[in-house]
């Protein structure tokens, strides 16, 4: 069989059509007609990024030509390296927009958490798929394979970069439902997320979804203490996000919670971002402005226009033409990891897909819902799109070894572990 | 291998799960990317439009006033005004701008904090009137300094010594009731209130224009929307040409100063108003920009004699003798008296009881009793004009003098004064309550009549310029935007019982009244043949009032006078000096005579023992 037919074109060309619209963007945000207003170095971003996509280009294509199993067998030394590398920024970081989470090498810098994501899907997987079982059945097995999760999302958290280190957490209920673990207590594991976000909205709702949730867990698990438990939690988390709101969190942490659910009340404080993402993407109608035409994006009414709201950009100057091509290319590649999970025979690489399509599917979700107004304003890159050299190198790295084991899936197969 | 196979199956089902909650929720995303971009279309574009566009007015210039030499009198100048944002504004810059603005970091911080106490999120004024030269350095680095913008405003300049604080006005801002029933006004706009700068608002204010400017989220400014063809062009105000002389105005104001009282010179002729003070005045510079509220509240507070109260156009004030001419015309056009007619001053006129004269005139026509203000003469001349015509018909004729009604001069709030009849009598004292007495004191101008000092330079301008009541005015003429010129009709009105012979008797009194009478002293001067009657009103509140009217070149007139200085004694030494000064000002083009103009501007008021 010739080598192309063996290769995932699908994955790769979601990749490529996902990069040059972020390219297109970032550069209509940084380099429009009036960009001579914007601070020098951000002037920069679109040649920077240029170079980004050519040295993750580069390792995508390296990364082909590499052994299928070494991934595997080089997780745990990858996931202790880049731990500590995350955990000496906090030490010797450089601090960028309040997140001390770069490390100054030599002129570039390195936000060290987007790698670390990568290996700890690779220890993680490793873990999980190493036990003679491919069970997290075993509480103790289950128990090591969060912490290896939590501990780098910890550290991360203290370089005071909420938005990356909440990245991290799907992949705790994700990799432990696949590995096994029983669904109701999965769902159990994500019922929280789910009622905190509708207690945001009211306190109502998060009781309806508490009771809903802990009905499902019954259905699916036919245990009642299991529900019971599920019942008590949610309402507690409900309690919770009340008290949290009211007494324990920061006034400007609850002005933008405050301003999710009504940004009028503060429209040039809190409530500005929301307001000026989501005129910026409705204004952009369905055809869009054009290239360089959208007032919002060249008057700079958006902030972080390159990176976190770049999805504004998109939508004012191409409209939903451009929203949808970029929402259903997502769709395409989450889809294809996770079918090529189904399909590939080897827990490793299945365990690898899906945890990819976890990680990219979550950046998606906040991004996608801070930018269109359906939750509270949480700064994360959109994948591939996005401004950011070094997410935008650890997600195609990434990308890169699930294009390596579809590749190779066969002599995976050939030489998989003893079941 | 059963397990095995659970297993996969098991997994299978697993992804299979997770793919339809991932594609369910993406398809969440797309439906809400469809709410917004194209359900919501309506709702957000607009909002887009007005974020990046903003609507600046440009303020209309107003309008410039010149003199009747061309010399322009009030004008504008910009000011610049710096306005904050606070929320925009980093508190870290404090310093910059401090610097900048040459001014202690603390003053900026002190100001920043008034501010935000006003509004985080709307702009409020940082510093006012703001120096060019700091100004311009702010403007160059105003990228550096998120949430700082200005305004430019415009303010009134006098340029030359005019004052003119009542012929030409002060201005205020708009009060809100204004600028809603008035769309040509908006929040910040001043309008005239006072002076010409209020009778002639309409012309001089223009019409504001309105630029439409692309701006981004620090509101700086991209460039014009639409290439500016959306944009309106302000029109600026119409130039006032007045009949002010800027000298003859300032030197009257200069004269008048410490004083109480008002003037008014004319040309006799059409009726223009050369000069026009009343006093005491105010700094019209210090309520031409910004609202000098300590200021405001002075004037207002009573201590400093009412100056914002236009004694020239709306003082009421008994004329005293310089009534006496018009009383002549009265008498010799009824054929009451002749020109020959003489009456015997023994110190008064008797009519139920003595009516004082100043002194023992013994025999005097006409123009000896001008000459030298013999009040027996017009006691005797009233009383017979009152018995044989009534007091109706001299009520009438004096009115077509112009007393007793209003002018319609173009300057506000003018009186109409008080030229009594019986009716008047009647309201003032009650029917049958008033006598032949209180009659016979109107016929040396006392009693129950008072007059402004526009009107009594009417009447001067009448007897000087052959018996026409000529309509005072200030401006001649309005210059629109265009160039196109609008005279102001002013009207003449020939008084019909006016006859020339008469006139001749009258004027030749006043001119001897200057020769040898109360104006021997401070009138007379060999170059200009003045003509003119002095008055001393009493009053009952504490000095006499002085008066002089007077008209000069005698055959030719080109200049009336009337000047009143309240409390100021007798007329010959507190006003005919003054209306003196004024005519040589004018028809010399200087003033040669310092040792006059020394003891006007010397002047102390002194107790009048008799009346002339």
């Amino acid at each position: 069989m010739t080598w192309y037919r063996q290769f995932d074109w699908i994955t790769f060309g979601s990749w490529a059509l996902l990069t040059v619209i972020g390219l297109t963007a970032i550069y209509s945000a940084t380099l429009g007609p009036v960009s001579q207003f914007l601070p020098e170095s951000i002037q920069q971003n679109f040649s920077k990024q240029l170079v980004f996509v050519a040295l993750a280009f580069c390792g995508l294509v390296l990364i082909q030509f590499t052994a299928p199993r070494t991934f595997e067998q080089v997780s745990y030394l990858a996931y202790a390296f880049f731990l500590l590398l995350t955990l000496s920024t906090i030490f010797i970081g450089v601090e960028v927009n309040g997140a001390k989470s770069w490390l100054d090498i030599g002129g570039f810098r390195l936000q060290t958490s987007e790698l670390m994501k990568v290996a700890t899907l690779m220890a993680v997987a490793n873990y999980l798929t190493s036990r003679r079982d491919i069970s997290a059945v075993r509480i103790g097995t289950a128990v090591t394979a969060t912490l290896l999760i939590l501990v780098p999302a910890v550290i991360i958290l203290l370089q005071n970069d909420t938005g990356t280190a909440l990245v991290f957490l799907p992949l705790i209920p994700v990799m432990l439902f696949l590995s096994g673990l029983p669904r109701g207590v999965s769902l159990l594991m994500i019922s929280p997320a789910i009622v905190g976000y509708m207690s945001l909205i009211s306190w109502v709702l998060g009781l309806l979804a508490a009771i809903i949730l802990a009905f499902l867990i019954y259905m699916i698990q036919k245990q009642p203490w299991l529900s019971v438990a599920a019942l008590v939690f949610n309402v507690l988390v409900v309690v919770g996000v009340n008290v949290a709101l009211t007494e324990v969190l920061q006034p400007h942490q609850v002005n933008r919670i405050e301003a999710f659910i009504n940004p009028q009340v503060d429209p040039r404080g809190a409530g500005w971002n929301v307001i000026q993402a989501t005129t910026a993407i409705g204004s952009g109608g369905f055809f869009g402005k054009g290239f360089l035409q959208g007032t919002q994006t060249q008057l700079r009414f958006l902030p972080e226009q390159w990176t976190d709201f770049i999805f504004c950009v998109i939508g004012e100057e191409w409209g939903l033409l451009g929203t949808s091509v970029v929402i259903i290319t997502l769709l395409v590649l989450l889809m294809r990891l996770m079918s090529n999970a189904i399909s590939i025979k080897n827990p490793f690489s299945q365990l690898m897909f899906v945890g990819a399509a976890t990680i990219f599917f979550t950046h998606v979700l906040i991004n996608l819902g801070s930018t269109m107004g359906l939750m509270p304003i949480i700064g994360i890159p959109l994948p591939f799109i996005s401004y950011g050299g070094s997410a935008f190198l650890a997600n195609t790295l990434l990308l890169g070894i699930c294009l390596n084991a579809y590749y190779y899936q066969r002599e995976l197969v050939v030489f998989g572990k003893a079941r | 291998m059963s397990s095995s196979y659970q297993q996969t199956q098991h997994l299978k089902t697993s992804i299979r799960i997770l793919q339809s909650v991932i594609a369910t929720i993406m398809l969440i995303l797309l439906g809400r990317a469809f709410q917004l971009q194209v359900i919501d279309y309506d709702e957000y574009a607009p909002v887009s439009q007005s974020n990046s566009i903003r609507q600046e007015q440009i303020t209309a210039a107003r309008g410039t006033i010149v003199d009747r030499n061309g010399v322009v009198i009030v004008e504008n100048t910009p000011v610049y005004s710096l306005y904050v944002t606070p929320n925009v504004f980093k508190d870290s810059h404090a310093d910059l701008l401090a610097e900048l603005m040459n001014v202690p970091v603390e003053e900026v911080r002190a100001r920043l904090a008034k501010a935000r106490a006003y509004s985080w999120h709307r702009p409020s004024r940082l510093f006012d009137e703001v120096e060019f030269d700091d100004f311009s350095k702010v403007e160059e680095n105003i990228w550096r300094l998120p949430g700082l913008s200005h305004q430019i405003e415009s303010k009134r300049v006098y340029p030359t010594d005019v004052n003119g604080s009542h012929v030409l006005g002060y201005l205020s801002e708009v009060t809100e009731k204004e600028y809603k029933s008035d769309s040509g006004y908006s929040l910040g706009d001043k309008a005239g209130r006072s002076g010409i700068e209020r009778s002639y608002e309409q012309n001089l204010r223009g019409v504001n224009g309105v630029e439409y400017r692309v701006v981004n989220a620090y509101g700086q400014n991209i460039g014009p929307y639409e290439n500016g063809d959306e944009d309106l062009e302000p029109v600026k105000g119409h130039t006032l040409f007045t009949s002010i002389d800027a000298r003859v105005q300032a030197l009257a104001e200069e004269l008048m100063k410490g004083k109480t009282g008002s003037l008014v010179a004319m040309d006799p002729r059409n009726g223009e108003i050369i000069a026009l003070v009343s006093a005491p005045d105010f700094d019209i510079d210090r309520l031409s920009g910004k609202m000098d509220l300590p200021y405001w509240r002075e004037l207002n507070s009573g201590g400093l004699g009412r100056p914002l109260f236009n004694r020239a156009v709306t003082t009421r004030q008994p004329p005293g003798s310089t009534f006496k001419p018009l009383m002549g015309l009265i008498g010799l056009r009824l054929g009451v008296i002749t020109a020959e007619t003489r009456v015997f001053c023994s110190g008064g006129y008797f009519l139920g009881r003595l009516y004082r004269c100043t002194e023992r005139h013994g025999s005097q026509n006409l123009e000896e009793a001008i000459q030298n203000s013999c009040n027996t003469y017009y006691y005797s001349l009233m009383h017979k004009i009152v018995q044989q015509h009534g007091l109706q018909m001299w009520h009438d004729m004096a009115k077509q003098f112009g007393l007793g009604r209003l002018s319609y001069v173009d300057l506000p709030s003018e009186d109409t004064g008080i030229l009594p009849d019986s009716l008047y009598f009647d309201r003032a004292f009650g029917v049958r309550k008033w006598g032949i007495g209180d009659m016979i004191s109107l016929g040396i101008g006392q009693g129950a009549m008072g007059f402004s000092p526009l009107q009594m330079a009417v009447v001067t301008s009448a007897i000087a310029n052959g018996g026409n009541w000529v309509q005072p005015h200030v401006v001649r003429t309005i210059r629109d935007q265009d160039g196109v010129e609008t005279m102001v009709k002013a009207r003449v009105t020939k008084i019909d019982w006016v006859r020339d012979a008469d006139l001749e008797v009258v004027k030749q009194g006043m001119r001897l009244a200057v020769l040898n009478g109360g104006g021997r002293i401070y009138v007379n001067m060999p170059e200009i043949e003045v003509a003119g009657k002095t008055g001393t009103a009493q009053n009952p509140h504490g000095f006499d009032h002085g008066w002089y009217i007077g008209f000069a070149p005698l055959n030719e007139p080109t200049i009336a006078v009337a000047v009143i200085i309240e409390n100021g004694g007798f007329g010959s030494i507190s006003a005919a000096p003054i209306a003196s000064l004024l005519i040589e000002q004018y028809l010399s083009g200087e003033v040669k005579r310092e040792n006059v103009k020394n003891a006007v501007l010397n002047f102390v008021p002194r107790k009048a023992e008799v009346r002339r």
